[in-house]
This record gives C-alpha cells, sequence and structure tokens, in this order.
C-alpha cells in the first residue's frame, strides 16, 4: 500500500461522502490498482448494492489518487480531473455492503491533458465492472 | 508499410483509413476528401480527438501526440502527417 484510507484525500479532491476509494495500493504511469470498502451509508447503494455509477466513481478516483500520488512524487502539485466520457461499459455484477473491492486501472493513451484510460474493478477474483474512461486533467 | 500484418501501398493506406474513420466516426466515406476539413468532417471534438488517435494506433501502427496536430487542418495535411510517421 502507497497511500492509506486516512491519506487519501491528500491526492484526491473529493470530501466524504463522495470519497469512493480506501487505499491506493499502486501507482505507476503504467497501472493504478486500489480498493475500497462499500458502506451501507454509501451514497451509492441502493438496495443493499453498490450500484454501477459508483463502480464508476471508483474507478474515476483510483484515477485521480494515482495521478495525484505520481505528480506529489514528482514535486508537483496535485491537478484537478473530470470525467470526460464513459464507453465499453460491461458491468458483471455488483457488489454488496460489507464486501472490500479492488480496482486496476491501465493508462492506454494521452493526448495532451487527456488520458483514456481501461478500469476493472473486482471482487474475490470475479471481475464486477469493466469500462472506459476519457479523464480530463487540468492544465 | 505494414497494416494489420498486410504491407499495402500508400494508396491502399489512404483507402483503409479513410474506411476505419468513416465507420468509426460514422460520416460519409466520400466526405474525406484531401481538401476537406478533418475536424469539421468528422465533427470532432477535444474527447474525440483522443479516439482518432487510438484508431491510427490500432490499424496503422502510427502514434500520435497533441504536438502532430498543430497546423492539421485537411485530411491531406493529415495524411501528410501519417506519411512523415510511417516515414514513406
Amino acid at each position: 500500500m502507497i497511500v492509506a484510507k486516512g491519506a487519501i484525500t491528500d491526492y484526491i479532491p473529493h470530501r466524504e461522502p463522495f470519497v469512493m476509494v480506501d487505499n491506493l495500493l499502486g501507482a505507476t504511469r503504467e497501472r493504478f490498482e486500489s480498493d475500497f470498502k462499500v458502506r451501507e451509508d454509501n451514497v451509492l447503494v441502493q438496495d443493499g448494492y453498490f450500484q454501477e455509477t459508483g463502480l464508476i466513481e471508483h474507478i474515476a478516483q483510483t484515477c485521480a489518487a494515482s495521478f495525484g500520488y505520481l505528480d506529489a512524487s514528482e514535486g508537483g502539485e496535485p491537478k484537478v480531473g473530470f470525467i470526460g466520457a464513459v464507453s465499453k461499459v460491461l458491468v458483471h455484477e455488483l457488489p454488496p455492503v460489507g464486501v472490500t473491492i479492488r480496482t486496476v486501472v491501465t493508462p492506454m493513451h494521452q493526448l495532451g491533458n487527456i488520458y483514456l484510460v481501461k478500469g476493472e474493478s473486482s471482487l474475490d477474483g470475479r471481475i464486477l465492472l469493466g469500462c472506459e474512461l476519457k479523464i480530463v486533467v487540468s492544465e | 508499410m505494414y497494416a494489420n500484418d498486410v504491407k499495402m501501398s500508400w494508396e491502399e493506406v489512404i483507402e483503409e483509413t479513410r474506411d476505419f474513420l468513416s465507420e468509426e466516426f460514422e460520416v460519409d466515406r466520400d466526405s474525406i476528401l484531401p481538401e476537406n476539413s478533418l475536424k469539421d468532417t468528422l465533427d470532432l471534438d477535444s474527447l474525440d480527438y483522443v479516439d482518432l488517435v487510438v484508431l491510427i494506433d490500432e490499424n496503422l501502427n502510427v502514434k500520435l501526440t497533441g504536438e502532430d496536430f498543430k497546423g492539421i487542418v485537411t485530411f491531406g495535411d493529415f495524411y501528410q502527417l501519417i506519411r512523415q510517421k510511417l516515414a514513406l
């Protein structure tokens, strides 16, 4: 683990109740990895399950935390980013309250300040949701 | 050059490029002409340029950056850029 839950908000602009990433497990320019425990009071839980929107937001915040961590590691300031587009979403199952999901994000292309990334969240080795995101990072 | 492991002439590269651009951006293939505007014809916004870069990489194995697009207005300009990258 490179950033623990208590310090994650040092690297992302999000604040409770909209923090959707717990621990940053790894971050290189080629691969980001995080985890997140689904709690009953999460605003994106419905009928006992973390919704697709929550999983996509979790993947986006994994990117935000990783970019922030890498920027800070290189002596820069974390930048604000936002989701520009979501595509190729495949939902296999939704995680129930109480579990901890794990997410891997792979940056695929960069054009200026826009990053195309592929994200996949899983639970006990089973893929929950995969998608591609265009993340726009402020310059 | 080689695209998808098949040796292609420059003319074939252009025709293949017209094929995948018209399919991906859902525009009439006949509108993809050297004198026409790349941005206007494909109706590109800044996010769409990422899709264009991905397409060119996947189909022609050419990697483009944001800097490469400076001065690119028409398809003719764009083809020349690709040709330079392919060193043809």
